[in-house]
């Protein structure tokens, strides 16, 4: 099975370089107050050289101010991971007036919304933090925060107000008082405001394609659930089926029904066909309930960014189970040809012999017991117009000893006698 | 235990029944612990007193680890301006440390009416239960209704609820369970 590529095989996205960002190691002196993101306000106690899996490194030892735990990062590093100085007062009014600024309306996609805040508070500097609270909060006066956002609006107000802190010398407590009353001043109260910095400008990421081979989409898994179609038939089409030259190879047809696979439940003839592998990946891809009421939309919209967060469960399971939904429409396919007599019987006749119960169980076997229960019910309709077909020949052969109700049998006894004679 | 210190006089009804209400919210024993002094030196010309100054020269309580001790006042106070002014203060308090100090002089009319005294004390429950909730590290809330959205919100009710919204009273929980005692 293939597998999305690994992420480190991608290149990395170049941030825009923020101003005071620490970009050689030799910058740091012990005593110096830096801000390592996500992290907060360290202070530099020195340098240290250690043996760590048999490579002898150089690490800046830091020790963060809020509560004194130690971080350790190679010198080599010093200038990824995006270590700056601490904002300077020029910058923080800078911050205060974009806090206290009007808000345009904040993004609605949470998806588009996440990613740009995880990134802001990487490389945003401080700016970047005070847009991250910003945002969060005016998006929290049209609706409460889910979870993930109401930890992440408190973590992003955690780092501002401890810079804030440092950055003007007074004590945290009243560094919040500052943010908010900028952010919500009383009635009454109306500032004089300067015109904001530059928001942060963010990496523009290309939406990723995901590119499938042919191999992955030649094999339909017709085979195994012991349906064989006749010669020159594709699997692809009425118009494949009909042999009309120049038409596009099998893979090619099918790419676009992977697309389409969300809106299986739609195709007639599938109504009673359950679809639980996109109810097993809704829960995946969005794990708060919250999100995943009022971002449902966004999962149709946005299918590259749905296939970059999906689960490994979600990725794993439309291979196993792939058989099974695609061939929905191919029931209905062969009903509407009885028209013509000769291709029907063809049709029939591989489903009458052994179309049996062992080789519609093959595929569940190595499933999960979740693709089982997908398999039986793709099976039994596959068995059914075997069965349906055979039964004005049944009585014919066979007194009407037998109830209607138990057609299949008759079906299974017949190779048998057609052994004996 | 959070130790209740008063600065000024207060009724001592107000008082147990503060202690019954910081009690019920951050699950810890509440007592009052006598009243102090307002240091003098904290004073500044206009008349209000500097609230980081103030908590810095007040007189010891005695205390154990992980004790809160809250200073109740009828005093202004007043804070260091910031770069857009000076924000209102209800209260001032050591952000994950030990001592806040609130004041009443915001306060909505006490009065003699039921109805007057009772608004009154949910006020004084509301402001101490915010000032107490720095002192367990809780930031501000966006949220109206929780008692840690700032003092000075337009967006706050006229009677504000003296209750923490879940996230903050979870955070709390999480706070008190790690504190060293």
């Amino acid at each position: 099975m293939k597998g999305p590529p690994p992420r480190h095989d991608q290149p990395k996205e170049q941030f825009p370089p923020v101003e005071g960002v620490i970009t050689d190691a030799a910058d740091l002196e012990p005593g110096d107050r830096v801000v390592y993101p996500n992290q907060g306000v360290c202070r530099i106690t020195g340098v240290e050289r250690k043996e760590i899996a048999g490579q002898r490194l150089e690490l800046v030892r830091m020790e963060r101010e809020e509560d004194g735990a130690a971080v350790l990062v190679p010198m080599a590093k010093v200038s990824t991971i995006g270590l700056r100085k601490v904002a300077t007062g020029e910058q923080m009014e800078g911050v205060f007036h974009y806090l206290a600024a009007q808000y345009d309306d904040p993004e609605l996609d949470w998806k588009i919304r996440h990613r740009d805040n995880a990134d802001r508070l990487i490389a945003g500097g401080v700016l970047g933090v005070a847009e991250v609270v910003k945002g969060l909060h005016a998006l929290s006066r049209i609706r409460p925060l889910p979870t993930k956002e109401r930890e992440q609006y408190d973590n992003s107000r955690h780092l501002l107000v401890h810079e804030v802190a440092v950055s003007l010398g007074v004590p945290p407590s009243l560094a919040e008082d500052y943010i908010d009353y900028a952010l919500m001043p009383p009635v009454g109260v109306v500032f004089k405001l300067k015109p904001p910095p530059k928001p942060v400008e963010l990496p523009v990421r290309p939406r990723r394609k995901v590119t499938r081979t042919t191999d992955e989409d030649d094999d339909l898994g017709l085979d195994e659930l012991g349906i064989a179609l006749p010669d020159g038939e594709a699997p692809g089409g009425a118009a494949a089926s009909a042999g009309l030259p120049g038409l596009p190879s099998l893979g090619e047809e099918l790419a676009p029904l992977d697309d389409l696979m969300g809106a299986l439940p739609a195709i007639p003839g599938a109504e009673d066909m359950p679809a639980p592998e996109l109810e097993d990946g809704e829960p995946a891809a969005a794990e708060d309930a919250d999100d995943a009421s009022d971002e449902d939309a966004d999962d149709v919209e946005d299918d590259s960014d749905a296939e970059e967060t999906a689960s490994p469960a979600a990725v794993e399971l439309p291979v196993s189970s792939r058989p099974a939904p695609r061939l929905v429409p191919e029931p209905a396919r062969v009903k509407k040809k009885p028209a013509e007599p000769v291709k029907a019987q063809k049709l029939a006749a591989p489903a009458k012999a052994p179309a049996k119960k062992p080789a519609a169980k093959k595929p569940a076997a190595p499933a999960k017991p979740t693709a089982k229960a997908k398999a039986k019910p793709a099976a039994k309709k596959l068995a059914r117009p075997a069965a349906k077909k055979p039964a004005p020949k049944a009585p014919a052969r066979a007194p009407a000893k037998k109830p209607a109700s138990k057609a299949v049998k008759p079906a299974a006894k017949k190779p048998a006698k057609g052994k004996k004679k | 235990m959070i130790r209740i210190v008063t600065l000024s006089p207060f009724d001592e009804v107000d008082i147990a029944l503060l202690s019954r209400t910081l009690f019920q919210a951050f699950g810890l024993g509440t007592e009052h612990a006598g009243s102090r002094a307002l240091p003098k030196d904290a004073q500044g010309e206009d008349g209000r007193y500097d609230a980081m100054k103030l908590l810095a020269d007040i007189d010891p309580v005695k205390t154990y680890a992980d004790d809160k001790v809250l200073y109740l006042t009828d005093a202004e106070l007043s804070v260091r301006p910031g770069p857009l002014g000076e924000p209102p203060c209800w209260c001032y308090t050591e952000y994950g440390g030990e001592k806040a100090i609130v004041t009443t002089v915001r306060f909505p009319e006490r009065g003699v009416t039921e109805a007057s005294i009772e608004a009154w004390r949910k006020r004084l429950a509301r402001e101490t239960i915010h000032a107490v909730g720095h002192l367990w590290d809780l930031h501000h809330c966006y949220d109206a209704r929780c008692a840690m959205h700032p003092s000075w919100s337009p967006g706050l009710p006229a009677s504000p609820e003296a209750e923490l919204c879940s996230f903050d009273r979870e955070k709390s929980e999480r706070r008190i369970r790690l504190a060293k005692t």
